[in-house]
């Protein structure tokens, strides 16, 4: 498990969304720790945050850095604006490494299905799927395999090969990626078109029509 | 193209398309997606021509969900008509979206090729957009 750690600055004063607003003009993203004593709030610094963004999921155990004290903690949502490109919110879930935990862990699909060769679309139908265990087992994703999935053939959550320690909680029957036959597009479209000719066809006719009454009549 | 099968009423007041979306405006089903980044009616054929233009794209591969629906008629007065005598009749059909709307999904394919796919999708809308991808955390 790679260990990314992170520096938060506690916030005691300036709460509510004014505070919050003033916090994010000044390149700072207002954040959450809860899980284990009564709710922190501190700040991150948005350049930082971003860096890392790119290397973590749900399931990655970050040492937030805040002061002096370090806590191990879950990213548990993240609130962005996606106009402005801006993330305004963070919550971290508190963790310890001797308590059982649950968390969602997400689902990273590799290899060229085979039903893919005789015209299928590979289909990812759930991104992550929710697990128990002790943090330092949370796996950051769970790979799996689709090179043996045919045309119509569907893998779920049964399929899914999990490290030692971790126990799944989603539905052994739920679909993670299958395979479907799609409709033939180029051959609606040329029936499409020719059915537009046709309309444009009829219309212009009947505009051409329509003028040389309109011309004979004035 | 795509159009209401049944309407209680033909014809619809404007309304108003101020404001963000609040609904239908993250990622539901694909990997990524196209947003609006400005409130506009976007008509059936507008619809239609996008899905098409993504579809040809990413040829047989990928899946392609369309999120917004032209659910609002909109109505024209005849050409060279004085004011008055009622209001016009339903000339077609629209979808209204606000900003922040997320109107086209796609997933099954490389981030490249979708990227190229929703940009000529979105050169087939009269708004601005942004092409945006699903993270890990929600």
């Amino acid at each position: 498990m790679n260990e990314v750690s992170l520096t938060g600055v506690l916030r005691k004063e300036d709460f509510g969304s004014a505070g919050a607003r003033r916090e994010r003009a000044a390149g700072r993203i207002p954040a959450v720790i809860y899980g284990k004593e009564e709710p922190v709030h501190i700040t991150l610094d948005a350049i930082e945050f971003r860096n890392i963004l790119r290397r973590v999921s749900e399931s990655t155990l970050l040492t937030l850095k805040i002061g002096r004290k370090q806590k191990l903690v879950l990213m548990k949502a993240l609130q962005e604006n996606v106009l402005l490109d801006q993330i305004t919110h963070v919550d971290f879930f508190e963790v310890t490494t001797d308590e059982v935990l649950r968390a969602n862990v997400s689902i990273v699909l590799e290899g060229h299905p085979e039903g893919v060769k005789f015209g299928g679309v590979l289909e990812q139908v759930a991104y992550e799927v929710e697990v128990e265990c002790l943090p330092l087992d949370l796996p950051q994703h769970i790979l799996v395999d689709v090179s043996g999935l045919g045309l119509n053939e569907a893998i779920t959550v049964g399929d899914i090969k999990l490290p030692e320690g971790v126990k799944i909680h989603t539905s052994a029957e739920a679909t993670i990626a299958a395979v479907k036959s799609i409709r033939e597009e180029v051959e609606e479209e040329e029936v499409e078109e020719d059915l537009a000719e046709a309309e444009e066809g009829e219309a212009a006719h009947a505009h051409h029509g329509g003028e040389g009454t309109s011309a004979h009549e004035e | 193209m795509l159009s209401p099968k049944r309407v209680k009423y033909r014809k619809r007041q404007r309304g108003k398309t101020d404001g963000v979306a609040t609904r239908g405006n993250f990622l539901a089903f694909g990997e990524y997606g196209l947003v609006a980044e400005e409130p506009k009616w976007i008509t059936n054929r507008q619809i239609e021509a996008a899905r098409v233009a993504m579809t040809r794209h990413i040829k047989r591969g990928g899946k392609v969900w369309i999120r917004i629906f032209p659910h609002m008629p909109y109505t024209k007065k005849p050409a060279e008509t004085r004011q008055g005598k009622g209001k016009g009749n339903p000339e077609g059909w629209v979808a209204v979206v606000k900003t922040g709307t997320v109107m086209f999904e796609m997933g099954g394919v490389q981030e490249d090729l979708a990227r190229e796919a929703l940009r000529l999708a979105a050169s087939k809308l009269p708004i601005k957009t942004k092409f945006i991808m699903r993270r890990e955390v929600e």
